[in-house]
């Protein structure tokens, strides 16, 4: 994930260098630390330094971080003919190195040539059988080719060793919730939010998650969440707060009929949302206002 | 005190000079030569799994207030049960690295190698300097020290005559062989300047158990309490709520 802070500066570098201000290659190197994905951008200006002798010769050894670059930028955009040049320069410089074999394991991925990419990347891991990067490739083309299960399975088998790799766990709570394995997927999330406690994202996909499985139990716990989603937002997160509103109406048809005094206190957190939700529309977007304002008057939440 | 010596300017020019370009240039030789015998060391598997399991451990540890009880529940017993439990370790086989390292040449190999592009220039240069510049004076520091610094700065001149500021050949060894790990950072880059006290501090630190640390971490969560932090952090967002609708 990419701070605000670091992808205006990201921005500002981007246009500088589109319109021809220079910079391409502080740009270029902006994008491979902050792992952003611009593709495009990144094979044009990658390109334009790689074209020219004199800039590249200028790079020195940064030349061949480079052509990695390009060829992974050249394959998102289907420009396989760039990527294997690029691969093949690669090749001849360092010959037999995995790193090297990684990207031509993903140029095969790139041609959807999946039983070769397979067989490439099965020869890379005898070699390092702890490879990340590899492994990793493996649970993408599973999932390129259609296959969520096989997806799972391999990431399961990645997280059996490497359980702390959250981007890994986060993964496989999106697979899941997309299988709508639910349970599975809250497991995910509890992980991930044992791993980074005070990332509002993930109270907020834990609660999601919880509020769909439904339940009285599971909904009193997603409507904490919300809260606690609020509270590391300070309540500037609408879908937040849409949850606490759904959370206390829900709440309120389930318990109804039974003793009052449990009831007590929770309408008042769900009004207490709505009221916020209707300010942020009236300063934000008013020509909904009142759509909004319609549909809490609808769930009883606004007088 | 005796009256200050006059050093021939030969001597700075064929010992003072000549010790530290030697001992740089050895630096640098042995920094190439340790990177031509480094191998790359391969990660083991079960090794990399402990590390990893400490570490999801000691987030639950952590961060045990912010799932419901019934999931810290769950996941204390799938780390700490008596079975099977991920950090459980059974008796017996808990091996000790020392038994690990004699079954493991690849280990011993490594500890030699490095061992032995310590070593052995180490002890070539001090006989070079021992039998070409020893017993006289090299050179002398600008201002005056006390005497305790006598064993440090005039190793191998026994005269208690002779004022504390001259250094001795074989001190300039010495002083040369630990003090120039800032020129070899500018030289080599940052982090490959290893001087030889990092080196020997590495000697002694290595071989920590690993089953220690999870049979630590064990015990860690068994007497965790825990403590469900949403409800208060609930309050807490209804305050926030209140203050924004105002």
């Amino acid at each position: 994930m990419v701070g605000a802070a670091e992808e205006a500066r990201l921005n500002r570098l981007e246009s500088q260098v589109d319109n021809g201000g220079g910079g391409a290659w502080e740009y270029l190197c902006l994008v491979q630390k902050l792992g952003a994905r611009r593709s495009e951008k990144v094979l044009k200006h990658g390109l334009s330094i790689l074209n020219d002798p004199r800039a590249r010769s200028r790079l020195g050894v940064e030349e061949w971080t480079l052509y990695e670059q390009v060829a992974i930028a050249a394959l998102d955009c289907q420009q396989i003919d760039v990527a294997k040049e690029c691969i093949a320069a690669l090749s001849m410089k360092f010959p037999g190195s995995i790193r090297v074999g990684k990207l031509e394991g993903m140029l095969l991925e790139a041609k959807e040539a999946w039983a070769d990419a397979e067989k490439a990347y099965a020869r890379l891991l005898e070699d390092s059988p702890l490879d990340q990067v590899i492994l990793k490739r493996k649970v993408a083309m599973a999932k390129a080719q259609g296959n969520p299960a096989a997806a799972v399975e391999y990431l399961n088998k990645y997280l059996e060793i490497f359980m702390a790799d959250h981007d890994a766990w986060r993964e496989l709570a999106e697979i899941y919730v997309n299988l709508q394995m639910y349970k599975q997927a809250a497991y995910c999330y509890e992980e991930l939010i044992l791993c980074q406690p005070i990332v509002p994202l993930y109270h907020l996909a834990y609660a999601d998650v919880l509020y769909t499985m439904g339940g009285l139990e599971n909904i009193q716990t997603a409507k904490k969440y919300y809260a606690s989603t609020v509270n590391l937002t300070g309540g500037k997160n609408t879908r937040a707060l849409y949850g606490l509103c759904l959370c206390g109406v829900v709440i309120g048809q389930l318990t109804k009929g039974r003793n009052k005094d449990e009831k007590a206190e929770s309408p008042d957190m769900s009004s207490l949302a709505a009221k916020a939700l209707l300010k942020d529309y009236k300063e934000r977007s008013p020509e909904k206002l009142s759509l909004v304002t319609t549909m809490m008057k609808n769930m009883k939440l606004i007088s | 005190m005796a009256e200050d010596l006059v050093l021939d300017t030969a001597i700075r020019d064929w010992v003072l000079v000549p010790l530290s370009v030697v001992m740089v240039l050895i630096g640098i030789l042995r920094y190439f030569v340790a990177k031509l015998m480094r191998s790359s060391q391969a990660l083991d598997l079960k090794i990399v799994r402990e590390g990893q399991l400490i570490l999801r451990a000691r987030s639950l540890r952590a961060a045990a207030g912010f799932v419901p009880a019934k999931s810290f529940r769950a996941r204390r017993f799938y780390y700490t049960n008596e079975e099977n439990g991920l950090l459980h370790v059974p008796k017996g086989q808990a091996q000790n690295t020392q038994a690990q390292m004699f079954s493991d040449p690849n280990m011993a190999m490594d500890m030699m190698k490095k061992n032995l592009s310590m070593i052995i220039p180490q002890t070539l240069t001090f006989a070079w300097v021992n039998f070409f510049f020893s017993g006289f004076v090299a050179a002398k520091i600008p201002f005056p020290l006390t005497p305790r610094f006598r064993s440090m700065l005039q190793n191998g001149i026994d005269l208690s005559t002779v004022d504390v500021s001259y250094v001795s050949s074989r001190s300039w060894y010495f002083l040369n062989l630990f003090g120039l790990r800032g020129l070899f950072s500018l030289i080599l880059g940052e982090e490959n300047a290893m001087d030889d006290t990092q080196r020997m501090m590495q000697m002694g630190g290595f071989g920590v158990d690993p089953t220690k640390n999870l049979s630590t971490e064990k015990d860690g969560l068994d007497i965790i309490q825990h403590e469900w932090a949403l409800p208060k952090i609930e309050q807490r967002a209804e305050q926030i709520l209140r203050k924004l609708v105002k």
